[in-house]
Parts: structure tokens; C-alpha cells; sequence
């Protein structure tokens, strides 16, 4: 008498889950359009997000300041020094001997130096170095003039010379000053304000001894050895008024029993090399390409939210669970459908934003040398890019998770909005930017950190760091969305 | 699977309203059951619980002996339609079945099958949205009979239905029972369920009041009582009560005799040379016999101050 049913061969895998939940996805034209709208707002908003404009590329591409130790040299011969000891007064302070064309700020020279942070350098006309040893402590320093051509070299011991690099000076001087240099660029401190910040240079003052100091002429002149006082070391402070404007404390130099003690501050470096130029509120225009994101981002976030919660609204979650009565396996089964979506429409979003937006920014100023061109092959773009979509991926997956919990879709959009916006809005507003970086660090906003591509005086945590706390944030919702299914009638 | 559904002494509470207050019956293959009571006494309840949504704070329901949640492709054993109007109204027809054959492995023509059934092929590519109620109640039905399953429930699925809905839905039912399936169909008007339903599960306030067979709810309900219809009724009931009869007025010219058969009324309305226009075995209807039987039980009684 019992029936049965005369369909056959039907399997109850997760496989046919996935099918039907990636079914329900496409065939409502709703999802589709915010899907759609999701990508578009990325993209567009990111092409019509104003940012500020730079002038970083305005005025002179270098800084040139130091305290400096002379003589002239006539004609080729060599320079050298020993650096007993160098004050940390900085990472990029540096200290060693230099050949420059004028005691002018701003012409050719070329120098060889240790520093604390960055080992022993070859540098010269504000757009060449060498790196040598990385080991700081004393050193053995000499460079070397022939023609236009400068050697830089170091040495342990002052007897075996292993050259640090060469350069070629184009019109450099017959008679060129040379000696000994000591700079240390300032420290940035930023203060925050309400709704605002204030940056501020505190000068760093660089200090070092030398001793055997020596300057030989290449050709020992044929003219019998001048009688008379040696040449005597002058001292200049050489100020760049451009890079400081407001001038910074002289230096000086004093000299007893051929040792050397030299003071100065500033530095001498090219806008692409550095370090001073570098200041800690300068622009991401990475992060800054990728804006438009934060505001597609509700979209993604409504996605999420609707495609658990519009089931609570149209009553269709009993069909569902109906039809797969193991709950754990439709939540796995749309994370799985959705985090596939999300993360597909989120490279298309982050991809199409950031090169949708390179030129914009060049027309800002971002150009080089103070903004080198970003190029997706450069490992950092390309974290702060794809990471975008991972970021969206997990933001869709909180979303979801959130929106089993509370089933509504207006508390759930407008919580994981909170947790997104409010973090990013009070961050800019309250005075304090240790405050701030708590507030970024501790909510799902600190995901978007995965953006950053340079460290600034208001970076939180790192992008991967901050991805995790996100990932965090997006299992808690999703546990919490199993928990409850399970435990909840339908 | 033997098709059947047992629910054994379910008790369910929604804070603090008792919605199933130990509730046992049983739902045979080759029937339509009638799941009867006021609206709130616990019918969609009670299916919720048999299907899983809801679990019950005691009591079990199985199906086939078996817990649904433990089925692994649940449509192939039962088809449910709790709500018509739980669907997404920006999903096509075609797709709302699509997804959930995808869900249970069912072949895609299946899906065409059960369009043709209930009578939605012409319309299969319209979004939900703009069915009418009676199209929901039907594209529903077809989500049930997708994996062409023994046991169906149907929760009111008259509701909605214009009178020829309700007569095909009549006939489907029958004709769904004959193959064999077990079918459970719930409703809070007692004569929809007439010339359809096989047995009767009455409930109120979560309890159950009667489970019987139509034809013995019938009988009962009836209880051997004639009609008569007269213009002398004044006096036909003196003559009646002295013979021992309980007459109840029912109207201005008619009674309802209990107490004597008709034969014996007639015999002795004729010695008391009284006229009369019409006598009869009584019939309660279906409406008639729910009404007695949970006149204790109606919880939303408009008529009556609380």
C-alpha cells in the first residue's frame, strides 16, 4: 500500500548544497543589481573620492644641510678619516668624509659615511648610493678624486680598502672643497587634534669624533714643499632654507690632538633615497586608491547581511532547512557561495579601482620622485590590492554570520556598519592618537589595514595583523550563526 | 519507508503560551487526514515540529519511524507546504524549484513535471513576487511533490483558492491518497475538508479532541435525531415530549426530535391529527459536528466577552 517515490539516484552531498545555495544566489535579480553595484561603487567612487592634492614634488627634489669640516683640494688626491664613534641621534645621521663642489647648499658632492641605522653608504649628487658594510661602530673611511671621477672606500683597519662605489661628476670643480661631514635629519612628532592632526619637526643634533685625519694631493707637487702654515680646517654649517626654512642650531667643530669632534644637523640625501623627506603624515596613495572601497564596502556588507537574513523575512529559511535539515551545512554552504562571490567581485573592485584612479593621481602631484608610480608587480601594491578583496571577503562573511544571529537586516546592516564606520569616523575626530589606534586595532575596520603601504604616525597595526583581527571578528559571527541555528527553531 | 507520521505526546511552549500540549496521533498511507482546530490551537505548530524547524520541549515525531532531521534527502520522503507565501518574490517559479532540487540531487526534469501538475508551466518563468496567493498555494504544492515523495503535509492549502482551486485541490489531494501517500492536510474550516478528508485529527488549545474517521464523526454528530417540519409546532412538541422525545426548536416551523425514531412520530403526529410538511433522519454537516466538538475549546471566540 505505501508509496514510493519514484525518483532515483539522488544524493544528499554537500556538493548539491553548494549547487542549490549558489542557485539561490544568481536567481535573485536583487543580488545580482548589488552584486553589480557593489563593483561599480568601488571603482566609480574611488575615481570621484577627492583627496588632497601634494606639493611634495614642488621646490627642490633634495635636502642638503650638515655640518662641515674643510679644506679645498686642488686637482685629484684622496680624503680620509677614521670615525671613532657616532652619536644615535638619528637612524639616517650620518657622519664621513665628502667632496663638494662649494660650501653652497645644493651642488654635486659626493660622500662616503656611516650611519647608525643603515650601515656604511656611498652617496653623490642626490640621486646615487651605495650600500656597503651594514655593521655600524668605527670605520675606516676614503674617497678618492681622479678627474671627475669619485671612489668611495672602507676599511676595518685603515689598510685593506674595499671600495663602496664610484661616481662620475660631471664639471666638478679643479679645485673642490673636502673634509669631514656630520648630519642628522629631524624627527617627526604629529599632533592630534579634534578632527585634525599638527606635524612637527623637532631638530636632531648629529655628533662624531674622527681621528686620522688626512688630505693628500695626488701628485705630490713638483714645486718644492710650500714653506709656510699648513693648510688650515674651516668649519661651515651649510643650511638648506628651502628644506628649513626655519634654520636649525649651528653646528661646530673642535680639534684636539687630531681628533676630531663635528656637529651638525639636517642632511644630505636625495627625495628618493629618504629618510627626511619622508615625513610620517605623507599620503598612501595606495590606501588613498583603494578609497572608494570603504564606501562600496556597504554594499558587500548588505550582501552579506540579506543573503542570510531576506531568508528570516520571506519565511523561506523553513523551506530551507526543510529541504537541508543539517544546519551547519547550509551556513557552510553560503560562506562557502558567498566568500567565492564576494572575493571574485572584490578583486574586480579593487583592481578596477586602483587602476582606474593612477592617473587621477598623477594630475594631483602624486608623481616621482617624492611618489614613485605604483606598479601591481610591486609586492606591497599587490598585498594592499588583492588584500582588499580578501578584506571584503571576510567583511561579507561577518555580514553573514551577523545576519543569521539577529535575522533582521536592518540591525544587522546597521551593526556591522557601526562596527566598520564608527571606528574610522571617531578615530579622525578624538585627540589622541594612541586612542585612535586602539579603536582601529580592536574593530573589524582593522582589516582595511591590509591597504597600507607605508608606515605613518597613525598606522595601527600591520595588514596581516590587521587582517587576522578581522578574520576574528568573521568566525565569532559565524560560530555564534551555528550556535544559534542550531539551538533556535526555525 | 512505511509512510506514515507519528507524533507521540509533543509538548511545545513559546514563553509562556502552550502551543502543543501533549499531542499523539497518527497519519496512515492511503488517506487524507484532516488536521482540524481553531486558529492558534497548534496545527502549524505541530507540523514544524514533525519536520524539524521547531524541536518540541517533549514528545517525539517521526516519519516512517524515522527523525527528519536524520533523513538525508528529506524531500524524496516528505513534502511539506507550510507557508505559500514563503518564497522570494524576485526569484522566477522555475528557479524556487530549481534550488531546492539542487539541494536533494533531483533530476532538472522533474521540475517540469510538477509545473505541468499543479498547473504553473505557462507561468514558470515569472517571478514569484507576482503570483496571486492561489499560485503560491500551488507553485508550494509543486516545491512538495518535487521529490515525488509518500508522505505529503499541507498546511491550509486552501487558503487563498478561488472556488475551482479548491475543487482541484480536492481531487489531488484524493487522487495523491489513492497512489498510496500518507497526506496530512490542515485547516480551520471544517468544511473544507468535506468529500475530501478519510479521518479527522481535531485539536484545540494544543490538545487533542478527537481523532476518528469522517463517517463516525458524522454519525455521532447526528446521534439518531429526526427533523420535522410543521406549521402546528407548538403542538407537535407537546405531543412528542409526552411520548418521552427531547424536542430542541430549530426554527419557526421546525424541530429536532431525539428520543424516537421517525416512524413512531410519524405514527403518533397522525393520531393527533397534526400536519406536517416534512420529516427525516437528521444530517449534521462536518461544521456541524467541529462546532460541538470544540465548543469548550475555541480560543478566539468573537461572539463571547472574555
Amino acid at each position: 500500500m505505501t508509496y514510493q517515490s519514484t525518483i532515483q539516484g539522488v544524493r544528499g552531498g554537500f556538493g548539491q548544497l553548494l549547487r542549490a545555495e549558489w542557485t539561490k544566489f544568481w536567481s535573485v535579480r536583487s543580488t545580482v543589481l548589488c552584486l553589480l553595484a557593489a563593483i561599480g561603487l568601488s571603482i566609480l567612487l574611488s575615481m570621484f573620492l577627492t583627496f588632497n592634492s601634494t606639493d611634495a614634488n614642488e621646490g627642490p627634489h633634495y635636502v642638503d644641510q650638515f655640518g662641515f669640516v674643510y679644506q679645498p683640494l686642488a686637482g685629484d688626491g684622496s680624503v680620509v678619516a677614521h670615525v671613532q664613534s657616532q652619536r644615535d641621534s638619528h637612524q639616517w645621521a650620518k657622519a664621513g668624509v665628502i667632496i663638494k663642489q662649494s660650501l653652497q647648499s645644493g651642488t654635486p658632492y659626493a660622500a662616503v659615511m656611516v650611519t647608525p641605522g643603515h650601515g656604511v653608504r656611498f652617496e653623490a649628487t642626490f640621486n646615487t648610493q651605495y650600500t656597503g658594510t651594514a655593521a655600524g661602530g668605527p670605520r675606516w673611511l676614503k674617497l678618492t678624486r681622479s678627474g671627475t671621477s669619485v671612489t668611495g672606500f672602507e676599511s676595518g683597519d685603515g689598510v685593506t680598502w674595499t671600495p663602496v662605489g664610484t661616481v662620475t661628476i660631471a664639471g666638478l670643480a679643479p679645485t673642490a672643497q673636502v673634509g669631514l661631514f656630520v648630519s642628522s635629519p629631524p624627527n617627526y612628532v604629529v599632533e592630534k587634534h579634534f578632527a585634525g592632526n599638527d606635524q612637527h619637526e623637532v631638530p636632531t643634533n648629529g655628533e662624531a669624533t674622527f681621528d686620522n685625519v688626512s688630505v693628500r694631493p695626488a701628485v705630490p707637487t713638483t714645486l718644492p714643499a710650500a714653506p709656510g702654515p699648513p693648510v688650515r680646517w674651516s668649519f661651515a654649517d651649510i643650511l638648506d632654507t628651502n628644506r628649513f626654512p626655519g634654520g636649525l642650531a649651528p653646528g661646530g667643530f673642535t680639534e684636539t690632538d687630531g681628533a676630531f669632534v663635528v656637529s651638525g644637523n639636517g642632511d644630505i640625501a636625495g627625495s628618493e633615497s629618504v629618510s627626511s623627506l619622508e615625513a610620517p603624515t605623507g599620503d598612501d596613495i595606495v590606501k588613498a586608491s583603494l578609497a572608494g572601497i570603504q564606501i562600496g564596502l556597504i554594499a558587500f556588507v548588505a550582501l552579506g547581511v540579506l543573503y542570510a537574513s531576506s531568508e528570516y523575512r520571506t519565511g523561506l529559511i523553513r523551506t530551507t532547512f526543510t529541504a537541508s535539515p543539517r544546519r551547519g551545512r547550509v551556513l557552510a554552504a553560503k560562506a562557502a557561495v558567498l566568500g567565492s562571490v564576494v572575493l571574485v567581485a572584490g578583486l574586480i573592485a579593487s583592481f578596477g579601482a586602483f587602476l582606474a584612479i593612477q592617473p587621477k593621481l598623477h594630475e594631483k602631484g602624486y608623481e616621482p620622485p617624492a611618489y614613485p608610480y605604483l606598479s601591481l608587480t610591486n609586492e606591497t601594491v599587490l598585498r594592499a590590492v588583492a588584500g582588499t578583496a580578501l578584506f571584503l571577503t571576510l567583511l561579507a562573511l561577518l555580514s553573514l554570520g551577523l545576519g543569521f544571529v539577529l535575522r533582521r537586516s536592518a540591525r544587522a546592516i546597521t551593526l556591522v556598519l557601526a562596527l566598520v564606520l564608527v571606528p574610522q569616523l571617531a578615530g579622525d575626530l578624538i585627540p589622541s592618537i594612541e586612542a585612535a589606534k586602539w579603536m582601529v586595532r580592536l574593530t573589524p575596520v582593522a582589516g582595511l589595514e591590509i591597504q597600507q603601504s607605508r608606515l605613518r604616525f597613525d598606522t595601527a597595526i600591520g595588514p596581516w595583523a590587521g587582517l587576522a583581527v578581522l578574520c576574528g571578528y568573521a568566525a565569532v559571527a559565524l560560530l555564534a550563526a551555528l550556535w544559534m541555528l542550531r539551538r533556535r527553531d526555525a | 519507508m512505511e509512510a506514515t507520521i507519528d507524533v507521540q505526546g509533543i509538548h511545545k511552549r513559546y514563553g509562556r503560551t502552550v502551543a502543543v500540549d501533549g499531542l499523539s496521533f497518527r497519519v496512515e498511507p492511503g488517506l487524507v487526514t484532516g488536521f482540524v482546530g481553531p486558529n492558534g490551537a497548534g496545527k502549524s505548530t505541530t507540523m514544524r515540529i514533525v519536520l524539524g524547524l521547531d524541536s518540541p520541549d517533549a514528545g517525539s515525531a517521526v516519519i516512517g519511524g524515522k527523525r527528519y532531521a536524520s533523513l538525508r534527502t528529506p524531500l524524496r520522503e516528505v513534502g511539506a507546504l507550510l507557508d505559500a507565501s514563503a518564497i522570494h518574490p524576485g526569484r522566477r517559479a522555475r528557479d524556487h524549484l530549481l534550488w531546492m532540487a539542487h539541494s536533494n540531487g533531483i533530476p532538472r526534469r522533474r521540475i517540469t513535471e510538477v509545473l505541468e501538475l499543479v498547473g504553473l508551466a505557462q507561468v514558470a518563468k515569472r517571478r514569484a513576487g507576482g503570483f496571486s496567493l492561489g499560485m503560491k498555494q500551488r507553485l508550494g504544492i509543486a516545491g512538495a511533490l518535487l521529490g515525488d515523495p509518500p508522505v505529503l503535509m499541507f498546511d491550509e492549502p486552501m487558503n487563498g483558492l478561488d472556488p475551482e482551486g479548491i475543487h482541484w485541490i480536492r481531487g489531488f489531494l484524493r487522487s495523491l491518497a489513492g497512489d498510496g501517500r500518507a497526506i496530512l492536510v490542515s485547516s480551520h474550516l471544517m468544511g473544507e475538508l468535506q468529500d475530501m478528508a478519510d479521518r479527522l485529527v481535531v485539536i484545540g488549545r494544543g490538545r487533542l479532541i478527537a481523532d476518528t474517521s469522517v463517517r463516525e464523526l458524522l454519525a455521532a454528530a447526528s446521534d439518531n435525531r429526526v427533523f420535522l417540519r410543521t406549521g402546528s409546532r407548538s403542538e407537535a412538541m407537546t405531543v412528542l415530549a409526552n411520548a418521552g422525545a427531547t424536542v430542541a426548536i430549530t426554527d419557526r416551523d421546525a424541530v429536532t426530535v431525539s428520543g424516537l425514531p421517525a416512524e413512531r412520530i410519524v405514527a403518533l403526529l397522525t393520531d393527533a391529527r397534526l400536519p406536517f410538511s416534512e420529516i427525516g433522519q437528521h444530517r449534521a454537516s462536518l461544521e456541524e459536528a467541529y462546532m460541538e466538538l470544540t465548543r469548550e475549546s475555541v480560543e478566539f471566540n468573537a461572539g463571547e466577552p472574555s
